[in-house]
């Protein structure tokens, strides 16, 4: 981690020599609205820009991989849950690759529909969360309950699918645990109908609007070269130019069968890879779900949703590597196993983690209101950062 | 002598009708989101639901309060075991073979003793993997959702002792 001596004597912004006052030291966070969560950001400023930030780790820490390694294969499910907890399908349903790779096992195709609807389901879910709370970070509050009010009709389908509202253990091993009836269908139809119309209208109350604009645009720079060298991925990366990924790029499940775009980030209000191409190309993937859940829909078959799964479930010796592409990017599952009852190793490569870490590198030079927009556009889950 | 080399943020050059602009498109960008939202005051029902006074009706299947109807359980542990978490407590003795032969309601038969069925609700994730597994179908989540408590002593749950048992009639799904 490169920081600043604290004693240096001059400050060069940009080609401009600024007065160099004493560095003042400030906390932000555990506990504030805009770390989406408990990170603390250790800031150094000299008066209102930041020199130094460094972000601290380990307020969530919950050894989900020394827990894993003491649980069987299906009671690793409620725990993977709760990485990333605004995405809990997502997290489920890489896990139960990786576990139904190594075991060889035939997933159903109404199970592989099912999985994709709520996967996609779970992405736009998880965006609005995202738009929502990147509002309030930014002084728009109103868009927050809009967007709220969408994603609990989302919540509702998957408490009446699964149970949970949020901790889902939904997606097993072989399959999904209960099946979809043609009246939730129906819903989710309705749902994109309705959702598609006001989503473009969220989009022109915040997106377009000259002061959101103003707060983003020409901020937090992520260029091409930093999110490769940072080891950036999922929206990040995309909204940094790179046309990248894995649903199209590395196909898992049935993604192939599917027809959708990539959205990138060009620089439409200032340079690419600022903060406001971070917000759109959320926006434009919540409309490239609802494409990917509309032909879902009209292509899903009927049949079983369980595959055949032994009852106690043995994984053969062997290690595997699976990714998946989340809300938040590349999802990495490194199952170790060792021919027994329980993973012998299970290691996660997080997205999040990854993204933390190009906080230090962006936030030189910010002043400390833009310090607000870059955390909140590279949103984070703590989560999923600490595992 | 030490130097701290910071990024200029990047800004474009301001021209007198460029600040101009910039004051028309914020003015008239407010504008357009004002009238958006303008609409919701008429335009849109309640959505909030105001809980104490009205009282949500969980779906069938939600995973809420746990209950085991001690009648039909065969103590087969097979939900003590797949808890992630081991938060459920069970304790049996083999059943007399003089005694009177019992079934559960499935026409399963009774060959233990069920002495203790307890469930530490502080600790449980709600994951439901315990309600699969269950051969007679008797531990089942409830839709019951109003459950808070004082201590945590008061959260575990002895579905032998008669006042939870009462509850069989208030919160089970037939």
């Amino acid at each position: 981690m490169s920081t600043h001596n604290e004693n240096a004597d001059k400050i060069i912004l940009g080609d401009q020599e600024v007065l160099k006052s004493e560095l003042l030291t400030l906390n932000m966070g555990p506990q504030h609205p805009a770390t989406h969560g408990v990170l603390r950001v250790e800031i150094k400023t000299d008066s209102e820009i930041v020199v130094d930030a460094i972000p601290h780790l380990g307020y969530l820490h919950r050894c989900f991989e020394k827990h894993a390694e003491n649980l069987d294969y299906r009671g690793v499910i409620p725990f993977v849950d709760r990485m990333d907890y605004l995405a809990a399908m997502s997290m489920e349903w890489g896990y139960a690759l990786t576990v139904e790779k190594m075991l060889g096992t035939e997933v159903p195709k109404r199970a592989e529909y099912v999985r994709v609807l709520v996967a996609e389901l779970q992405r736009i879910a998880s965006h609005l969360v995202f738009f929502g709370t990147y509002g309030i970070d930014l002084g728009a509050f109103t868009v927050f309950l809009y967007c709220f009010e969408d994603r609990e009709e989302i919540l509702r389908l998957f408490e009446e699918l699964s149970g949970a509202r949020m901790l889902y253990n939904y997606i097993w091993i072989g399959g999904v645990w209960n099946d979809i009836n043609d009246s939730q269908l129906n819903r989710v139809k309705a749902f994109c109908d309705r959702f598609e119309g006001e989503l473009h209208k969220y989009h022109t109350l915040v997106g377009e609007n000259k002061i959101f604009i103003g707060r983003t645009a020409n901020v937090g720079i992520i260029s091409e070269k930093m999110a490769f060298d940072f080891g950036a991925t999922g929206p990040i990366l995309r909204a940094s130019g790179v046309k990248w990924d894995l649903r199209k790029n590395r196909p898992y499940s049935i993604y192939d069968k599917f027809d959708f775009d990539i959205p990138v980030g060009v620089g439409e209000k200032g340079t690419v890879g600022d903060c406001w191409d971070r917000y759109h190309v959320r926006v434009l993937e919540m409309f490239e779900s609802i494409k990917i859940i509309r032909q879902v829909l009209d292509g899903i078959e009927e049949g079983p949703v369980m595959g055949k799964v032994p009852k106690i479930i043995k994984v053969p010796a062997g290690e595997i590597y699976m990714r998946t592409e989340c809300p938040r990017g590349e999802l990495g599952y490194h199952l170790i196993s060792d021919g027994g009852k329980t993973p012998y190793r299970l290691k996660v490569k997080s997205s999040c983690f990854t993204h933390v870490s190009i906080l230090p590198a962006i936030a030189p030079g910010l002043m400390i209101a833009d310090m607000v927009a870059s955390i909140g556009s590279i949103d984070i889950v703590l989560g999923e950062v600490d595992r | 002598m030490e130097t701290i080399h910071l990024k200029k943020h990047i800004e474009p050059e301001l021209t007198f009708t460029k600040w101009f602009k910039n004051v028309y498109d914020a003015v008239k960008t407010t504008m357009i989101g004002m009238g958006i939202t303008f609409k919701y005051v008429w335009a849109r029902d309640v959505v909030t639901i105001e809980y104490p006074e009205v009282r949500e009706e969980l779906p069938a299947n939600s995973r809420s309060r746990l209950y085991n109807d001690a009648e039909n359980c065969i103590s087969c542990l097979q939900c003590a075991v797949s808890c992630p978490v081991d938060c459920i407590y069970i304790a049996a003795v083999k059943r007399p073979t003089d005694a009177a032969k019992i079934k559960t309601k499935d026409g399963t038969p009774i060959r233990l003793d069920l002495k203790q069925y307890t469930i530490d609700t502080a600790l449980c994730c709600y994951c439901g993997l315990c309600t699969t597994v269950c051969p007679t179908e008797c531990l089942t989540h409830t839709t019951d959702y109003e459950f808070a408590s004082y201590t945590l002593a008061s959260m575990k749950y002895d579905y032998l002792a008669p006042d939870i048992r009462a509850w069989r009639t208030r919160i089970v799904k037939s």
